[in-house]
């Protein structure tokens, strides 16, 4: 088992730069997730680690040793990937048994390994089957021995779950939650799923076009996200944002002047901001609630009723859309007009460069 | 009356494949069984005289059973050449396919003009005889493997595209180098190209009758059509002796695409890599 290190790491094809310099620790036996929109370059960083794309520039350092020129076979590495990737003309125990075979391991002790794998992962009666007989959450499972397999001390998975429909993936996702618990390896795991990012990870990395935005566990990236990026990502719905000036502030309490607000209120550091600032108001749907003398008020432009809560569309007198989750079963129909109201404390506001104030 | 039509339009079919395909040989089987006065007269008829064993031993011993050693040539060249041949294209396709570099536009140019351009026969000859190839079998496998590599190769590329190269990385972090990757994963995944190629060369180097009459010349070093050449001028007048050595160069094609058809269709209905 081994940490990870990355210092600097870049990579560009050609001209373009796709990773601009990353900087990370992750300890031994931790489970990290990549997450961040598509094209921000968290598959081109695993692949980096993986050894699968040259590097172009930085360090990387798997354990004690720097690792920039070591073959992906040397890495000690496994990786999953989106499309399973397994050999079809292999039956399940020779799939499983592939790397042992090139490292030419003996036949008894690979079928024991292979055994073992496979018992891990409770598949052993489908061993001499070939993966066009499988269906996709076996084939998803021959992918993650493949990988036990090799007994790696990193693994990497590369959008594992897109692939499966919706109620096998959470149920997948369980199920590489106690692997990890079982094996304690390093785990990095690349997503563009958020929830499969808050389940999973010990420490989330969120990525946008090649830079690290923030690094932390699943709650202080919801809690307290660095900036306007990663407080849109991370959370579902999206938060709702809205351009503000500050106002006067007093009692720890701020507060903000906008056409779409009365009488809003935040709880920020007094010296934080001086009257006049500009900015932007953060605050996620499920921080609303219903209040006819509420700070927001809109128009009901469509309502999602899910049972346990209520999604709705409100359009704010600027034309700006907001959504409010509200608890249960709430009284709104479309096209009325309802206030909405947040607590100081659970508001966040961000600075004109898009920074947590 | 719509029944009646479609059966009647599967009949019609089947009568012309009938008379295109397996009249002729008919013919060949008849006349090579008939004596040397009724074979002269080249008709469709049934044979008065049953010689077919005579005939066969004597077109065996012909010039010092030439025909035995065309055999063995012929063979060892389809043998030697077809599998150089997909060897090579095979490894030249997957390099193609997955190493793109600033050389492949280069390569593709040089693969379609050995498609397009017909080969020069005498700047062949002097090339051969320069690197002293020339009137030997290894020689002529080295043509033949030269002749249909371009095609060999395009086939093989354009199959390797479906192969998805998650594949390859998958087989590389399980450790495999260059040599085995290609060997141990790829190879086996064209298995249906594989087929295909073995057919349709096996069939063309083994009928070609041209390259060898120019490269190949001397008796020693003579293929199965060469024999049919150099007894049409030998059996001018004994029909069925040259229908009895037709016969016999054109059942080992017979069997390797009656063997191998099977192979054909079920590797292409296998969908050996879909999931």
């Amino acid at each position: 088992m081994a940490g990870l290190q990355l210092k600097d790491l870049r990579k560009d094809f050609g001209t373009v730069e796709v990773i601009k310099g990353v900087n990370l620790q992750i300890r031994d036996g931790e489970f990290t997730v990549f997450v961040g929109p598509s094209g921000c370059g968290k598959s081109t960083l695993l692949r980096m680690i993986a050894g699968l794309e040259h590097i172009s520039g930085g360090e990387l350092w798997i354990g004690d040793t720097l690792c920039n020129d070591v073959e992906p076979r040397d890495r000690g590495i496994a990786m999953v990937f989106q499309s399973y990737a397994l050999y079809p003309h292999m039956t399940v125990h020779d799939n499983f048994g592939f790397s042992l075979k090139l490292a030419r391991v003996p036949k008894a002790e690979r079928d024991r390994k292979v055994r073992e794998a496979a018992q891990v992962l409770q598949m052993e009666h489908l061993l001499d089957r070939k993966p066009a007989q499988l269906s996709g959450g076996q084939r998803q499972r021959v992918a993650i021995g493949r990988a036990i397999v090799r007994n790696p001390e990193v693994f990497l998975f590369d959008e594992p779950l897109s692939n499966l429909d919706a109620a096998l993936r959470v149920d997948m996702r369980m199920e590489l939650s106690k692997l990890h618990q079982q094996l304690g390896t390093t785990m990095i795991y690349v997503t563009h799923d958020q929830v499969e990012a808050m389940t999973l990870a010990d420490r989330i990395v969120v990525l946008n076009g090649g830079i690290v935005q923030q690094i932390g566990t699943p709650l202080e990236l919801y809690k307290r996200p660095a900036n306007l990026f990663v407080a849109g990502f991370i959370g579902s719905p999206k938060m709702n944002f809205l351009d503000i000036t500050a106002g006067a502030s007093a009692d720890g309490l701020t507060s903000l002047d906008s056409a779409d607000l009365s009488g809003a209120r935040v709880r920020i550091a007094e010296t934080a901001v001086a009257p006049g600032t500009r900015g932007t108001l953060g605050i996620r749907p499920h921080d609303l609630r219903l209040s006819a003398q509420g700070a927001v008020a809109g128009e009901v432009q469509l309502v999602e009723r899910l049972g346990n809560e209520t999604v709705v569309n409100l359009r704010l007198s600027s034309g700006k859309h907001w959504l409010a989750v509200l608890e249960g079963d709430a009284e709104v129909g479309v096209g009325e007009r309802i206030g909405l109201d947040f607590a100081p404390d659970k508001a966040m506001l961000f600075d004109t460069d898009g920074q947590c104030i | 009356m719509n029944r009646i039509r479609k059966y009647a339009l599967s009949a019609l079919a089947v009568l012309f494949a009938l008379v295109v395909f397996v009249v002729p040989f008919i013919f060949i089987i008849l006349m090579a069984m008939k004596d040397k006065q009724q074979a002269s007269l080249i008709n469709f008829s049934w044979p008065t005289h049953f010689q077919f064993f005579a005939n066969l031993i004597e077109v065996v011993q012909a010039r010092d059973y030439m025909l035995l050693t065309a055999y063995v040539n012929s063979t060892i060249l389809t043998v030697g050449s077809v599998s150089l041949l997909v060897i090579f294209s095979a490894m030249v396709g997957f390099v193609l396919q997955r190493r793109v570099a600033w050389w492949t536009p280069w390569v593709d140019f040089f693969i379609l003009a050995g498609l397009m351009i017909p080969p020069a026969v005498v700047p062949t000859i002097w090339l051969l005889q320069s690197i002293h190839l020339f009137k030997t079998l290894h020689g002529m496998v080295l043509i033949e493997v030269a002749y249909n590599l371009s095609f060999a190769v395009i086939l093989y590329r354009n199959f390797i595209a479906t192969i998805p190269r998650e594949l390859d990385e998958a087989a590389i972090i399980d450790g495999a180098r260059p040599l085995s990757l290609f060997f141990r994963v790829i190879l086996p995944l064209l298995r249906p190209v594989t087929v295909t190629i073995i057919v349709v060369q096996s069939v063309a180097v083994f009928n070609d009758f041209v390259n060898p009459l120019y490269y190949l010349p001397g008796k020693e070093n003579a293929t199965v059509q060469l024999t049919l050449y150099n007894f049409q001028s030998q059996f001018v007048t004994q029909y069925n002796l040259l229908f009895m050595n037709i016969l016999l160069i054109t059942v080992p094609p017979l069997i390797i695409f009656l063997f191998f058809n099977r192979q054909i269709v079920a590797g292409m209905s296998a969908g050996a890599i879909k999931g």
